[in-house]
């Protein structure tokens, strides 16, 4: 009964946007109740569609309904909802945690007058974009709402693009940060787009009913189909920020912290993850593809986790862990998939027992995606409080804060431990289940796997320590310059979110003990491919290896290790870092602090092959093309002169040039005839 | 019904036009009223054969000039093809006399001039009759050749001369095009020239295909010049540049499209060989048309060239359309007509704003305006984003199902490759108006311009972009408004290539 009304979900968040957008000038306060209010009644009906759907009968079958939207030649556009595990975890904690930072928000932007009418418009158009992805039931609609996203992280990143508190320099980079997230990921888009013709080609249909059908996919041409996948992937690197195109995220910075908190944690870059676990059964089809996955994950997660050690900036600390993070989910996911699709080509009893070890790679990923979204959103609220309070980024500057503010020093340990892949924190759960899978797809398929579990183990180091340095840096040691000036804890709104995401990025991870995994889990069965109804505890097996397996304690001493270095840098000032990098002189030092150049590659690229190709088409359009034009009409007048004086008044004059023009045309005629009978 | 409705299209803005001219001296300030009440009736009544009409169920035709071998009629009728660019038509025209309420240079010139252009528009998209056809191509360049000569820019009279000498030169070849037509069917039915589309549009596909494979040429050069694709186009953003704002707007709204529209209603209906014939050469114009306007796009500084130059891009899109002779790829290059139509008069509207109120559209002059324009930042941004092909809005409808049908088309070559050109603009569309807003809107406040006295948009100008807004929204939550006049049509049409 309630599944029906599924479409209110993504609905409720619009109408918000639309009423706050036209209605709010003339109370921006009053803007944030109801985009609390919308946020709130969006979660409340996810919950109850959740229920519904998990207890009812089709479980775990896909409930779907969709409507005729326009239909060309054999081409039909659907409009509906597809509601299976994955939507409904998905969507209860955007809306949950979206929520939360809409509370929050209310302390946070606080200061801001009338500007916050657009910042309650624009962040609840954001939940309409991630929500209205969720419960998409075909391609087209995922990615019109993917747009929309796309749109309102260009706004809200850009928030302060123009007269910024501090100043036009900050100004001029809030809109720079804008436009740059709005390309790269455009990039990603268009790479999508590219994707979406040839499903379209193959299939012709974008709904999932129709895509994911075991016969439909196998009529697919399959080459097309991979080449239709990868470049499906290159919108998940994209919007997920993965290597090579992850360097938007870290500017997106340049907005309000709640925005971050929002892009990282409960929309934007969990889109592109969730792409993948949607179109897992496509994905699945070919190893190579999954094997790419996974390599872009891997990459990603040790790349970016390098440029988290050394950043002084509270905020792009976090921004860097967010990449990194990310890209276990698609490790994780690609790993997994690795398997299925080798099982999937071998078939028979080994074949299945490969895809049983494959599944949880699907699992761990979206396993993963829940806490990080739970722990990441603790962690921005966290950070905001403390820039909230102290005025600065820049950690230098901070310092033994824990005694100004107890409640976000506690509610930051707590996430940081989550983080960091603390035993019994959700982090911990999650990031061992991926790292497990990819040490069984290292086993069981290709090295390149173990490889890639290498780098996650160094990668689960890094993120301890870099983790650690920060909350050390913030909250303990001596005080630094702008903790001197420390206005004390934050409000209410701003605390109590914190307090309760806490409870969730602590405990999180034990919902998988409660049957997560069997709601969240991908079946391959001969009628097609499901998500959800896997018996609860189907990955327990699992955490029994987990407790087993001399790996997982190898990445908790890891862990453990990186705290402890972190606390001797930073807290007990034993070891110097500077040591290490030559005080900032190191090419190593250099080469994280200027994020591999990145940055500057983009730049080299876009003004190499945009602005340098457009200027060469402007000179060519102005002087080639204008000018013979140009260049024409003065022979044209200049012509005219000529032949007046050419009007000799003989008559054998006027005959030869008749001849000549005779002569011309006859050759033309010909020239025609000889061409046209040639074709 | 006995009441001459199309007739009633053109002839109503015609009395306007003719009312507006003599109303000098004291009474030009109330030109504008004259004018707004003569569109909106043009409106309703566009409306009206929208809604309340069944598709092609009016026509009229009046006997002109009549010999025993020459038939020319006055002949007008609608289909699914013209009724959005009628409705086009008579909703620009209102906007651009709405949005010009303030022109205060002899107002009741240049609302004359602007019905005049409404009177030739309307001509262009009824005329049932290649004659009356050609007339009413012809009237419309006269009008806009004194909006720009009169009303222009600085550099007015060379833009001016330059356009008109352009696409003069152009049609020309078109008439002998016509002429091909009228003489080869006067073989084929009895010794008769009849100009009248349906005549000549029946007979045509049945000539031989050299011959239709040369009149398309011809026909088809007269059209491309006017949309207008690479390299015909530098008459353009002269022209845009420095013609009036609502010059502009209709210039770009609904003039262009003359051009895709010819394309589709002569050179595609008579010529379905011809057009076979040299379809990659009508694909390969598109292409070089979309990628060449989308990177000069990106040089510009001037606000209102750079958009100049999307719509050649953009027209480069339809042309691409077009090209792919395909149920999905014509339907939706209309489409991408009508939506183009939309948005390009929201830009012009946006960008001729900019030029008023800051006294240059220079973007390296400009920067940080969103801070003191807020309603016309979100204008600017809506229409720049609906450009861009945003989905949501009216944009992207002219855009994806455009590019799978081109992505089809080449999929049945083996042509794969080339969806690369499309991709591409869609990635320069995207980065020269992002660009293009981080530099005006976003940023510190400009420093290089006075912006003490500026003030943000009028009343009038609001209530002409929101309009817009709002059917730029409504159409991209809803394509399915515009697109069930067009698909009937399309279906006809492409049933006819299979034929020959």
């Amino acid at each position: 009964m309630f599944i029906e009304y599924t479409y209110l979900v993504p609905l409720i968040p619009m109408l918000c946007f639309l009423i706050i957008g036209l209605l709010g000038r003339k109370t921006p306060q009053k803007g944030g109740y109801i985009a609390i209010a919308g946020a709130l009644i969006s979660f409340i009906i996810a919950a109850l569609i959740s229920y519904e759907y998990l207890t009812g009968d089709t479980y775990p079958n896909a409930v779907t309904a969709s409507i005729e939207w326009f239909s060309i030649g054999d081409w039909t556009m659907h409009l509906g909802y597809y509601v299976d595990g994955l939507t409904c975890m998905m969507m209860l904690f955007s809306s949950f945690i979206s929520t939360l930072i809409f509370v929050y928000s209310i302390g946070y932007m606080g200061e801001e007058g009338p500007r916050r009418t657009r910042y309650y418009a624009e962040v609840s158009l954001f939940l309409t974009g991630m929500l209205g992805l969720i419960v998409s039931s075909n391609f087209l609609e995922l990615f019109i709402f993917w747009e929309v996203m796309g749109l309102c992280s260009y706004l809200l990143i850009g928030f302060w693009s123009f007269r910024h508190n501090d100043g036009d320099a900050a100004s001029a980079n809030a809109a720079s940060a804008a436009k740059k997230a709005f390309l790269v990921t455009r990039l990603g888009d268009v790479c999508l787009m590219a994707g979406l013709f040839i499903l379209l080609g193959e299939f012709h249909s974008l709904d999932y009913t129709t895509l994911f059908d075991t016969a439909n996919i196998a009529a697919a041409d399959p080459d097309m189909l991979t080449l239709g996948m990868l470049l499906v992937f290159g919108g998940v690197i994209g919007k997920s920020a993965q290597f090579p195109l992850h360097d938007w995220l870290p500017d997106a910075m340049a907005g309000p912290t709640t925005v971050s908190s929002l892009i990282h944690a409960a929309t934007m870059v969990k889109a592109g993850v969730y792409l993948v676990a949607r179109g897992y059964p496509l994905f699945v089809q070919n190893p190579e593809v999954m094997l790419f996955v996974g390599i872009i994950g891997g990459v990603t997660a040790i790349f970016a986790a390098t440029m988290a050690l050394n950043n002084m900036n509270i905020k792009k600390v976090l921004a860097f862990s967010t990449v990194s993070q990310l890209g276990y989910m698609i490790l994780a996911l690609g790993a997994g998939g690795y398997l299925v699709a080798l099982g999937m080509d071998m078939g028979g009893a080994e074949g299945t027992a490969l895809i049983t070890a494959g599944v949880a790679g699907f699992t761990a990923g979206c396993f993963h995606m829940m806490n990080h979204a739970f722990f990441k959103a603790l962690l921005f609220m966290c950070s905001g409080s403390v820039i909230h309070a102290v005025g600065t980024e820049d950690m230098r500057e901070m310092g033994g804060l824990h005694k100004h503010m107890k409640i976000t020093s506690i509610t930051m340990l707590l996430g940081s431990l989550s983080i960091a892949g603390f035993p019994f924190f959700s982090g911990f759960w999650s990031k061992d289940l991926v790292l497990e899978i990819a040490m069984e797809a290292g086993h069981d398929g290709t090295v390149w796997f173990t490889v890639l579990w290498v780098l996650g183990v160094i990668t689960a180091f890094m993120t301890a320590f870099y983790m650690f340095r920060m909350w050390f840096m913030t909250f303990m040691g001596e005080e630094g310059h702008a903790s001197q000036h420390c206005h004390g804890e934050s409000p209410k709104t701003m605390t109590v979110p914190l307090m309760i995401l806490s409870v969730f990025a602590v405990a999180s991870g034990f919902l998988i003990l409660f049957g997560l995994d069997g709601v969240v889990s991908f079946n391959v069965t001969d009628a097609g491919f499901v998500v959800g109804g896997a018996e609860a505890g189907g990955v327990g097996h699992y955490f029994e290896h987990l407790f087993t397996n001399p790996y997982t304690y190898l990445t908790i001493v890891l862990a453990l290790l990186g705290i402890g270095i972190a606390y001797l840098m930073y807290v007990k000032k034993s070891i110097n870092p500077g040591k290490f990098n030559k005080d900032g002189q190191s090419w190593i030092y250099r080469l994280f602090a200027n994020r591999w150049y990145f940055p500057e590659l983009y730049n080299q690229i876009s003004w190499k092959i945009g602005y340098g190709v457009a200027r060469g088409v402007n000179y060519v359009d102005r002087q080639v093309i204008d000018g013979t034009v140009n260049g024409l009409s003065g022979a044209v007048v200049g012509g005219g002169d000529a032949v007046s004086k050419m009007q000799t008044g003989h008559v054998q004059d006027y005959s030869s040039v008749v001849l000549i023009g005779v002569a011309v045309l006859s050759v033309v005629l010909i020239a025609i005839t000889v061409i046209l009978g040639g074709m | 019904m006995d009441i001459p409705i199309l007739s009633l299209l053109i002839l109503i803005p015609l009395i306007g036009a003719i009312a507006t001219l003599f109303m000098g001296g004291e009474r030009q300030k109330f030109a504008k009223y004259v004018a707004g009440v003569f569109a909106a009736i043009t409106l309703i009544l566009s409306l009206y054969v929208m809604f309340a009409t069944e598709m092609g169920e009016l026509s009229e035709s009046y006997a002109w000039i009549q010999t025993s071998a020459i038939t020319i009629n006055f002949a007008l009728a609608v289909d699914g093809l013209s009724i959005l660019m009628v409705f086009l038509t008579a909703l620009l025209t209102l906007l651009v006399i709405v949005f010009s309420a303030e022109e205060k240079d002899r107002p009741n010139y240049f609302h004359t001039l602007v019905m005049a252009m409404e009177v030739g528009l309307m001509g262009v998209y009824l005329a049932a009759d290649y004659f009356l056809f050609y007339v009413m191509w012809e009237i419309t360049l006269i009008p806009m050749y004194f909006m720009i000569s009169w009303y222009g820019g600085p550099r007015r009279h060379y833009a001016a001369i330059k356009f008109l000498i352009y696409t003069h030169v152009a049609s020309l070849v078109m008439l002998i095009g016509i002429f091909a037509m009228g003489f080869e069917s006067m073989g084929m039915n009895g010794g008769v020239i009849d100009f009248s589309f349906e005549n000549i549009n029946a007979l045509m596909p049945q000539t031989s295909e050299a011959f239709q494979a040369i009149v398309f040429v011809l026909l088809f050069f007269g059209f491309m010049v006017k949309m207008p694709s690479v390299p015909f186009h530098t008459w353009l953003p002269d022209a845009h540049v420095e013609a009036p704002t609502g010059g502009s707007v209709l210039l770009a709204g609904v003039m262009l499209k003359m051009g895709s529209y010819g394309i589709i209603r002569v050179c595609l209906e008579c010529f379905p060989a011809g057009a076979e014939h040299w379809q990659w050469v009508i694909i390969a114009i598109g292409l070089i048309s979309m990628v060449y306007g989308a990177y000069a796009c990106i040089a510009q500084t001037d606000l209102k060239k750079m958009v100049a130059f999307s719509s050649i891009s953009h027209m480069g899109m339809v042309m691409l359309g077009i090209g792919c002779l395909s149920d999905i790829g014509i339907t939706f290059a209309v489409f991408q007509m009508f939506a183009h139509g939309l948005i390009s008069a929201m830009l012009f509207m946006v960008c001729g704003f900019t030029g008023h109120a800051l006294g240059t559209r220079e973007m390296p002059l400009l920067g940080g305006l969103a801070g003191r324009m807020p309603i016309f930042a979100t204008f600017m941004m809506i229409s720049f984003m609906a450009s861009l092909g945003l989905p949501g809005l009216v944009g992207f409808w002219g855009e994806f199902p455009l590019v799978y049908g081109f992505y089809e088309f080449i999929q049945a070559n083996d042509m794969l490759w080339l969806i690369l050109f499309c991709l591409l603009t869609l990635m320069l569309t995207a980065g020269y108006y992002i660009w293009a807003m981080q530099k005006t809107l976003f940023g510190p406040e400009t420093t290089k311009i006075d912006l003490e006295h500026v003030h943000d948009i009028s009343k009038p100008e609001f209530a002409a972009l929101a309009v817009l807004a709002i059917l730029v929204a409504v159409f991209g939550v809803w394509p399915d408004a515009a697109l069930s006049f067009v698909e009937p049509y399309v279906d006809g049409l492409v049933a006819t290539f299979g034929v020959i």
